[in-house]
Parts: C-alpha cells; sequence; structure tokens
C-alpha cells in the first residue's frame, strides 16, 4: 500500500516551498495533486462571467511552481484530483468543459509520471435516470485519453443535496459503479478505470465503508482518507472528531480485500484551524496517523509473509490473536520477559524465554503482541533477531462468535 | 385513493381504547399501525428489565386487547399493521433474556397479530454487523432467527416485514440491517420461494433512510412490489425524531431537507397500493394534550397529500 498526502496540505500556493519542506521532513515521499485547490468548487459558478477565474490553458500551468518544489524534495505526485462541482450547483452547462479539464488533466498526469486521475462522476442538469449511461459515455471519453497516456481514472462517490441535506449521490452505490467501471473497462479493453472511496462522503451518508470496500475488491485503487463530523463536509485529519471506532469497519474491509492501492491522507482544514506557528508541528503528527492506518490496514498481510511466527508477549493481546488469527497463522510459541510465566501455557502454547528466540527458523518472524513496541523492537535487534512483525487489537475483525456476545 | 395509517402509541389508551379509535377516525385515518412495542419498550429490553406482560397466556393476552379488537372495528379502524417489540436480541444479554424474547415474544406477537387479523408486522432485525465483521453474518442470524416464525406467519397468513434500519458507531449515526434495497430483494425472493408464500416483505421507514443519507426513489423502486408497509416520519438528518413530514430544512431557502418527492416518485414508480402509514406517536408528545386531534388531523392532510400526488 501507497500513503499519499493531498497537497490541500500545502495550504498556501504562494508559497509552496516552506509547507513543501514540512510535507518531506515528515517523511512523506509522494502527494495526490488536488486541482480543486485552484479551481473551488464555487469558482465553476461564475464560469463564463467576468468574475470568472476557470481558465482551462492555465490551471495545469499554475501548479509548476509545487510541482517543482515538490520535485526539489523528492515527493512524486502519484495521482491528481479534477477540480469538483458543488453537489448543489446552479451550473447545469458545465459537463462539456469538465471534459475538457480531465482530458488536459490526464496528459498532465502522464507528464508528471503519475498514473492515477480521480474524477467526480457527472450528475449536475443530468436525470438521475440517465446517469449511469451520461456517466459511461463521458468516462469511455476520458478512459480512451488516459489509456493513450497510460493513465487510471477513477471515479470517485459523491452527495446529492437536497436542500441542505446530503444524501448519497453517483457512485454511491458501490455495486452500480462496479457495474460501470466494468463496462467501461470492457469496451476500451484495459483496466483503465477504478474507484477512489472518499471517507468522507460515506460518513456523511452513512455508509458502511468494510461493505463498499468488500463489493468493490481490486477495483479499489485509491482511498481519499478525511475525518468528518458526519453532517457537514469538513476535510479534517482523522481521530480528531470523535470516537476512533468509526474506523473500525473500513479498516477492517481494507484489510479482508488485502488492499494494496493508495491511502491519501487529506488534512488541510485541520492544518489551516492552527496558527501558522504551529503548523510545522502538524505534519509530523499527519504523518503518525497515516502510517497508523496503513499499519492498521496490512496488519494481516504482515503476518502472512512469514512462514512461521513467534509472539512475544503473553497477555491480552496474545490471546487476541490466537482467538481472532491463531488458526490462519498459528505460532511456535509465545515468548515473554517475564520470568514467572516461562514454563507455564497460554492458549495451549508454551512460554519461553526471550532467550528460545537464538534457535528460530531462518523465515520465522517475531511478532510484538505488546504496547512497549518500540522497546520490544529494540530488545530484539540488541539480540540480533532481523524479523520482527508487530500485532495490534485495536481494530479485531469481529469481537466474538454470537454464543459469547 | 391509497389508504392512511397511524401508530396508535400515544393515542390508545388500554381503559378506553375505543375513544381512541374513535380520534383517529375524526382525523381522517381509516388504518391503524397497533404498537405492540409499546408494552415491552426497548429502552427497558435493552437495560434487561423485562415487564411481566407477554408471559401471559395468549388467550390472556388475546383477552386483555379484546377491548382494542373491538374498538377499532366498531370504528371501523382497520389494524393494517403491527409492530413487534424489539430488539429481539440483545448483544451481551443474558442467555435467558435473549431466550425469552425469541421463544416468548416473537411467537406471542405472532399469536396477537393473528389475533387482529393484520396482515403485516414488523420486526428489527439483529444488529450484529460491527461484533460478527460483517453483514452477511449479522443476517445469518437474523434469518435463523426468522426460521422461528416463519412457519407462523404461514400458518397465519401473516407477512413479517424486515425493515431498514440504522447503527450508532462511536456516536454516529451509519447504516445498520438491511439497508441495501437489492439485498433485501435477494433475500426476500428467496425465503419466500422456500416456504412457497409470501411471508417476508419490506417495511421502508423513510426517517430511518434519511438519517443515512438513502436515496429514496432508488431504493423504493428496487423493492418493489416487496414494500408492504411504511413508516412516515421525518427528522433533522442527525437523530431519530419521528416528527411530522417537511418539517425540517437545512438552508435559509427553508425548503424541505428530507427527499418527499424522491418518495413520491419511488411510490409511483412501484404503484404501491398499500397503506400510508405515519410513525409520528412522538409529535403527540410535542404539541400539547389539547391539539391532539388537530395535530392527527394535519398528519392525515398530509397523507392525502402524498395520496394524491403518488395517484397522479
Amino acid at each position: 500500500m501507497k500513503a499519499s498526502l493531498s497537497t490541500t496540505c500545502i495550504i498556501d500556493l504562494n508559497n509552496p516551498k516552506k509547507y513543501m519542506s514540512y510535507v518531506s521532513a515528515a517523511g512523506f515521499g509522494s502527494m495526490m495533486l488536488d486541482l480543486g485547490m485552484l479551481y473551488a468548487k464555487s469558482d465553476f459558478e461564475d464560469y463564463g462571467t467576468k468574475n470568472s477565474k476557470c481558465n482551462v490553458t492555465e490551471l495545469c500551468k499554475q501548479y509548476d511552481q509545487l510541482i517543482e518544489q515538490s520535485l526539489k524534495h523528492s515527493i512524486q505526485i502519484d495521482s491528481m484530483r479534477m477540480p469538483q462541482l458543488k453537489w448543489d450547483t446552479k451550473r447545469e452547462d458545465l459537463n462539456g468543459l469538465l471534459l475538457q479539464i480531465g482530458e488536459k488533466c490526464i496528459k498532465a498526469c502522464s507528464r508528471l509520471g503519475c498514473h492515477y486521475i480521480i474524477v467526480q462522476p457527472l450528475f449536475s442538469g443530468i436525470m438521475k435516470a440517465d446517469r449511469y449511461q451520461e456517466n459511461y459515455r463521458y468516462c469511455l471519453k476520458l478512459g480512451e485519453v488516459a489509456k493513450e497516456n497510460n493513465v487510471y481514472i477513477l471515479l470517485e462517490n459523491q452527495c446529492d443535496n437536497i436542500n441542505g441535506h446530503l444524501i448519497r449521490g453517483m457512485c454511491s452505490d458501490v455495486s452500480a459503479a462496479s457495474g460501470l467501471i466494468d463496462e467501461i473497462n470492457r469496451k476500451l479493453n484495459s483496466e483503465v478505470a477504478g474507484f477512489c472511496l472518499n471517507t468522507e462522503v460515506c460518513s456523511l451518508c452513512g455508509q458502511d465503508m468494510g461493505e463498499m470496500a468488500a463489493e468493490l475488491g481490486n477495483k479499489l485503487k485509491a482511498v481519499l482518507v478525511k475525518e468528518r463530523d458526519g453532517i457537514h463536509e469538513t476535510g479534517r485529519l482523522p481521530e480528531t472528531s470523535g470516537s476512533n471506532k468509526k474506523w473500525l469497519k473500513m479498516i477492517r474491509g481494507l484489510r479482508k480485500i488485502e488492499y494494496d492501492g493508495m491511502l491519501i491522507m487529506d488534512a488541510g482544514k485541520t492544518l489551516l484551524e492552527f496558527s501558522h506557528l504551529l503548523r510545522s508541528q502538524m505534519y509530523p503528527v499527519i504523518k503518525s496517523v497515516t502510517d497508523f492506518f496503513c499499519w492498521q490496514i496490512e496488519m494481516e498481510r504482515h503476518l502472512k509473509k512469514y512462514s512461521n511466527r513467534v509472539l512475544f508477549g503473553a497477555g491480552k493481546m496474545c490471546q487476541n490473536y490466537m482467538e481472532y488469527y491463531g488458526k490462519n497463522y498459528p505460532p511456535l510459541f509465545v515468548c515473554d520477559n517475564n520470568p514467572q510465566l516461562w514454563g507455564t501455557k497460554v492458549c495451549g502454547l508454551h512460554i519461553k524465554s526471550p532467550e528460545a528466540l537464538q534457535k528460530l527458523p531462518k523465515d520465522c518472524g517475531v511478532i510484538i503482541c505488546n504496547v512497549f513496541y518500540k522497546e520490544i523492537a529494540e530488545q530484539l535487534k540488541v539480540m540480533g533477531i532481523k524479523n520482527i512483525g508487530s500485532f495490534n487489537d485495536e481494530y479485531l475483525p469481529e469481537f466474538a462468535d454470537l454464543d459469547k456476545l | 385513493m391509497l389508504r392512511l395509517g397511524v401508530q396508535t402509541n400515544n393515542v390508545i389508551e388500554d381503559n378506553c381504547p375505543q375513544d381512541g379509535f374513535a380520534l383517529l377516525k375524526r382525523a381522517g385515518f381509516s388504518c391503524a399501525d397497533f404498537s405492540l412495542n409499546g408494552y415491552l419498550k426497548n429502552t427497558d429490553v435493552y437495560k434487561s428489565d423485562i415487564n411481566q406482560f407477554f408471559s401471559r397466556s395468549v388467550q390472556d393476552l388475546e383477552a386483555f386487547f379484546g377491548s382494542h379488537k373491538q374498538g377499532a372495528a366498531e370504528e371501523g379502524i382497520l389494524i393494517s399493521q403491527m409492530h413487534m417489540p424489539y430488539p429481539i436480541y440483545v448483544p451481551g444479554g443474558d442467555k435467558e433474556l435473549n431466550d425469552y424474547l425469541r421463544e416468548v415474544v416473537a411467537p406471542k406477537s405472532m399469536a396477537l397479530c393473528s389475533f387482529f387479523q393484520c396482515p403485516y408486522i414488523v420486526i428489527h432485525s439483529y444488529k450484529l454487523a460491527l461484533y460478527l465483521g460483517s453483514e452477511r453474518r449479522e443476517w445469518e442470524q437474523t434469518e435463523q432467527f426468522l426460521d422461528t416464525i416463519l412457519p407462523m406467519a404461514k400458518e397465519m397468513g401473516i407477512t413479517i416485514c424486515i425493515e431498514n434500519l440504522y447503527d450508532s458507531v462511536g456516536g454516529h449515526l451509519v447504516e445498520g440491517p438491511c439497508c441495501n434495497a437489492v439485498k433485501a430483494a435477494e433475500r426476500i425472493d428467496r425465503i419466500n420461494d422456500k416456504y412457497h408464500a409470501e411471508i417476508l416483505g419490506f417495511c421502508f421507514d423513510t426517517g430511518h433512510a434519511n438519517l443515512i443519507g438513502v436515496d429514496f426513489e432508488n431504493f423504493i423502486t428496487i423493492l418493489g412490489h416487496r414494500l408492504k408497509v411504511l413508516h412516515i416520519h421525518d427528522n433533522d438528518g442527525r437523530q431519530d425524531l419521528h416528527q411530522i413530514p417537511f418539517t425540517f430544512t437545512a438552508t435559509r431557502e427553508n425548503k424541505s431537507s428530507t427527499d418527499w418527492d424522491g418518495f413520491i416518485r419511488g411510490l409511483r414508480n412501484i404503484q404501491f397500493d398499500g397503506v400510508l402509514s405515519f410513525e409520528t406517536a412522538p409529535v403527540l408528545n410535542a404539541f400539547p394534550e389539547g391539539m391532539k386531534e388537530t395535530v392527527l388531523g394535519f398528519i392525515a392532510q398530509i397523507g392525502k397529500y402524498f395520496a394524491e400526488q403518488i395517484n397522479g
């Protein structure tokens, strides 16, 4: 899985150098270029009037400085997100313009060496019953250009606006979206189209992201992660609003499909809420949250990569490992630093001293099952152990059998 | 013209049910959604605080509801649908509690539905996706429960209706059981085929759908003929308030923030010919007691508007 940061986190386009250095220092190696920063949703409302800021020719040029800075900081632009219309737009005449922008963006993607462009499906001025067919035609046109330029087009789930109340819009029904993607790819005889799951939209529409991910399977190429309050578009850093339990279903779903696409973090609004004097300190926090999500999503894949494994830590986390993963990834034994546990058993497994780790088979991983990850990893490294993994039971695939509830 | 109904809760009093049915009649309703769930409240069930109402024999329960049945008949009100007490399974609840809900409350509710000659009973499916890790496994548990009452439904000529529900995860409302119309339709068809009878249908709850941004028209259209009963009510999109349709707005333009046009289109698409039933009992708590008849009359007027729009 590839972690990425949205360029909405470069909050001053006139001075990208400073913010790009923060992004780089925090450890991000790639970014998603969000063209909505340049053409905000509201800007489209003025298109064709003297107040209009929209100029398709200039669109990509204006990012030159940003792109130049990203290259200087060895940050790759790995995806691009097209400008989007407001969900309550009054303009019903801009679908042709969006196609024009889309074609130009795809070519820009190709020049930048980025392979994904995230596209808002068409909805404005189209009767609901006709939206599928209109988007099929739209995506075919974009898809032909994308195919020539070796770029994927990723459809993004949308809301509809009913007098201020956001409901499920185009591509929110992933079963229908999946069908649309299949049809486009079949027609173009190439895997050109895929899906980008916008977590904020899922939240606003109360959708189960786990079920959505399972339905999409390998059509899911990007997850745009934004925190939300479930009522408004907020675009905040995850874990900064309400209980972190709400990410459980997303993590479960992505784990289940062994997700290997992009995880794009968008925390632009959170950064804006902080004083500019504090912002530099936020980037490492954003990186930590991103790493945490990647770790949780890839948990099972890490367990799978070893043909044998030993668990380090004989506590509750070890018991949860055994209950939920023990059958598929059985450990050889458990070790623990507490001498009083040596020689006893947990979940039917012998508990041994860490000394026993010296005699492990070559392909065996030591999986830390204790929240003192860093300290134990250090201990293992000192012992010369290289295959170190870590398990965590915060987001388990299920909680219990029905009989145990 | 489509018939109009409303919940009996907050209208029908056990000591003189006929007065309440007469009130419904005067307000403009011809049908009632019998609130059997009012006799074993969900808030009490979740606290394992179970009263002994359903511990009575079926004969005693029928005797208790005799005056209700008679009162409805005398006022010409049809008990067109009924709500089974819920939840029917409490995650983490005692085995004794869950056995009681499944083995006593559910079958006695079916018997009472039959006693009232009510064609539809609405149930809440098990809310277990968070615990079991998938909606599919959650549904398997609901289906196991359904298999205990579906034979009764077949024998009694009742259609059990599953309802779209929401769940709360970390304080945020998200989709719960039966929020995927395609899956619901497939399951209803499969089960009805298995039992060779139309014993499973759907209850579309507008308030629950609104909380999780469901596209009303699309959902109703997919359900088609499987949609048997309605729970019509409104909310602000944040809390399950069970208020009068068209009450809530979200912008200064002050247009309804609930997609009632989509609701009408959906019912028109499927040529719905059931009862436009309102689940708006909490409204009667909000208004002064003295306005009850006026408020019920207003709700019925909204029903008439819906009926006219749906019939085109």
